[in-house]
């Protein structure tokens, strides 16, 4: 259990976390989603007692990160997959975390084995390791501890898709084992796919904490109308925006109509006698759902792709 | 690949910790991670090449500059613990890089959030690191006098003694300053975070501002300058009486040593990692 109490982090002027108050429950994916900027990393960050907060507390299972003495047996988490000493080997690297915390060297070449690392890919030097491969390393060292609660920072970055398919199938057999799982991205196909519960953040506002269902559901609901009659359309159109409704032609013969129902656009194109060809509900998906919530807090132009700066 | 084989059934509590347990889990952590990178290793063949070659040169200077004839005449018969202190001001650099690099690395590669996720307590990292770096240079300076003697001894022939006490008391002064010297340094490194800027800050403090209070050789700035780490580290290695005993030399370095490390301390405990 993850427990964010007015957890708030300014940078000078800019408000990077803006007083979020979240619970991240045990025995799910719980999936940190949020456009560039919004604040996801610093919020790890402050969770593990890297970064202080400017107020607030973040606090793991009742307790402040910096209180503990062996952490990673509470909390494993990876935060930057590009953190190695370039000249250091993978393996030396996770070996000073086990020692740091009293987990025993065999327990290191497990977790090697567990991400998929042989000796060779384990031996050699910082700087030669593939993002992919600093990926796999970064979660064997948060898995190192076997703790109840794990958290990543866009694990998927530079995994190629059996990787990705990989990462979905531990997350989700950690939070089946009863485990907290925290996970940030910015793919929001790939947490639709994994997560149970999602909290979305922009500008460091929560913006939505609800199971993924939920989210998806929130969203308009877009609806696809079609006919072989372009005046009919037309006519359509018109009375839809008249009645609210958000109309988009989709092609000459084809509308995506948002902000009403089937059953009032089936009412509408009856009394106009327009025929119609299709009416059809768009299932939303979470990448829709995500931009609507987010559309107001997009703190770079161009949108939420790629990870997070820091 | 299963997940099932490598993570318990079901989390557990943590067992409880004492804080010494801790602090020897940090000590051994930072121990691999400092014998598990290169530049640890070219620090330390540097500190032997620097030291062999200011030993010899140093060596032959005192040689040469011996203008009396007679060895016989005691006066200038120079101890090789005294080649091997003056050697030390320009190893020391070599050796100090490597209680500087233990942190500041951490902090260019990004490796220092591992760390301190590892052991959150600040002040326990840092005192590991220093009781590494210092345990590390302390043997590597046994190392660097006993070549140096070994190279300066031929070197100054008839113009050199070698009482082997008093050798060995020179030697082990010797380590015993530079290991507080890349203590310092260390600490430095913590507060400032940056290598360059670190070595530049230490190359001021024991060397250009006391060298500078001292060039007009008025007693108040040599009295300024002989609270300088460099300084008193140089007196305590000599055994000087004046203008303070020997021990008060080292009580002075060990303070700025120890004051370094509550600055970095200071430092990790405020700053963002």
């Amino acid at each position: 259990m993850i427990t964010l109490r007015g957890l708030t982090k300014r940078f000078g002027a800019t408000v990077a976390v803006d007083a979020l108050t979240v619970d991240i429950a045990p025995g799910r994916v719980t999936g940190f989603l949020g456009p560039n900027g919004a604040g996801k990393s610093t919020t790890m960050r402050m969770i593990l007692g890297l970064d202080r907060p400017t107020a607030g507390t973040a606090l793991v299972h009742g307790r402040s990160y910096r209180e503990l003495r062996r952490p990673l047996h509470e909390v494993g988490a990876l935060l930057d997959a590009r953190a190695i000493h370039p000249t250091r080997s993978g393996r030396a690297h996770l070996l000073a975390m086990a020692r740091s915390n009293g987990i025993p060297t065999r327990r290191v070449d497990e977790v090697l084995d567990t991400v998929g690392l042989d000796g060779r890919a384990a031996g050699k030097p910082g700087r030669t390791l593939s993002l992919g491969m600093g990926q796999r390393l970064g979660i064997a060292g948060a898995l190192l501890g076997d703790p109840p609660v794990l958290m990543f920072d866009e694990p998927v970055n530079g995994l190629d898709p059996d990787g990705v398919r990989w990462v979905r199938q531990l997350l989700r057999s950690l939070a089946g084992q009863g485990r907290t799982v925290f996970v940030s991205s910015h793919l929001m196909s790939e947490m639709q796919l994994t997560a149970d519960q999602l909290v979305v953040i922009g500008r460091g506002r929560l913006l939505a904490d609800a199971p993924v269902g939920d989210v998806i559901a929130g969203s308009g609901l877009a609806v696809r109308v079609r006919s072989p009659h372009p005046d009919g359309l037309a006519t359509l159109a018109a009375r839809l925006a008249a009645h609210g409704a958000t109309v988009e032609p989709a092609g000459p013969d084809e509308l995506t109509v948002t902000g009403t129902t089937v059953d009032r656009i089936g009412d509408l194109a009856y009394e106009l006698g327009v025929r119609l060809h299709e009416l059809s509900p768009h299932g939303a998906s979470l990448e829709q759902a995500f931009m609507e919530l987010t559309a107001d807090s997009v703190e770079y132009a161009g949108g939420p792709t790629g990870g997070d700066a820091r | 690949m299963s997940t099932q084989t490598m993570v318990g059934s079901s989390p557990t509590a943590a067992p409880a910790v004492s804080a010494a347990a801790a602090f020897r889990a940090a000590v051994a952590a930072e121990w691999t991670k400092l014998v598990s990178v290169r530049s640890t290793w070219w620090t330390m063949l540097a500190g032997l090449l620097l030291m062999a070659a200011s030993a010899g040169q140093l060596a032959i200077y005192a040689a040469n500059a011996n203008t009396n004839d007679d060895p016989a005449d005691d006066p200038g018969i120079v101890a090789v613990g005294s080649v091997l202190i003056d050697a030390v001001e320009l190893t020391q650099y070599a050796v100090l890089a490597l209680g500087l690099l233990a942190v500041t690395t951490e902090f260019t590669s990004g490796t220092i959030r591992t760390t301190l996720q590892c052991t959150p307590a600040r002040g326990r990292v840092l005192l590991a690191k220093a009781v590494v770096a210092g345990a590390v240079t302390f043997v590597l300076g046994l190392l660097l006098g006993g070549v140096g003697a070994l190279v300066a001894r031929p070197v100054l022939g008839d113009w050199g003694s070698a009482p082997t006490a008093g050798t060995i008391g020179d030697i082990v002064a010797v380590a015993t300053y530079l290991a507080l010297v890349s203590v310092l340094a260390l600490g430095l490194g913590a507060a400032l975070r940056s290598a360059v800027l670190t070595i530049v800050v230490l190359f001021a403090t024991l060397m250009i501002v006391p060298l500078s209070l001292q060039e007009p050789d008025i007693t108040v700035l040599n009295r300024i300058a002989d609270a300088f780490p460099g300084v008193a580290g140089g007196h305590f290695m000599a055994g000087d009486t004046e203008p303070y005993p020997g021990a008060v030399g080292l009580l002075v370095l060990a303070g700025w040593a120890g004051a370094a490390l509550l600055l970095g301390r200071t430092a990790l405990r405020r700053r963002d990692a």
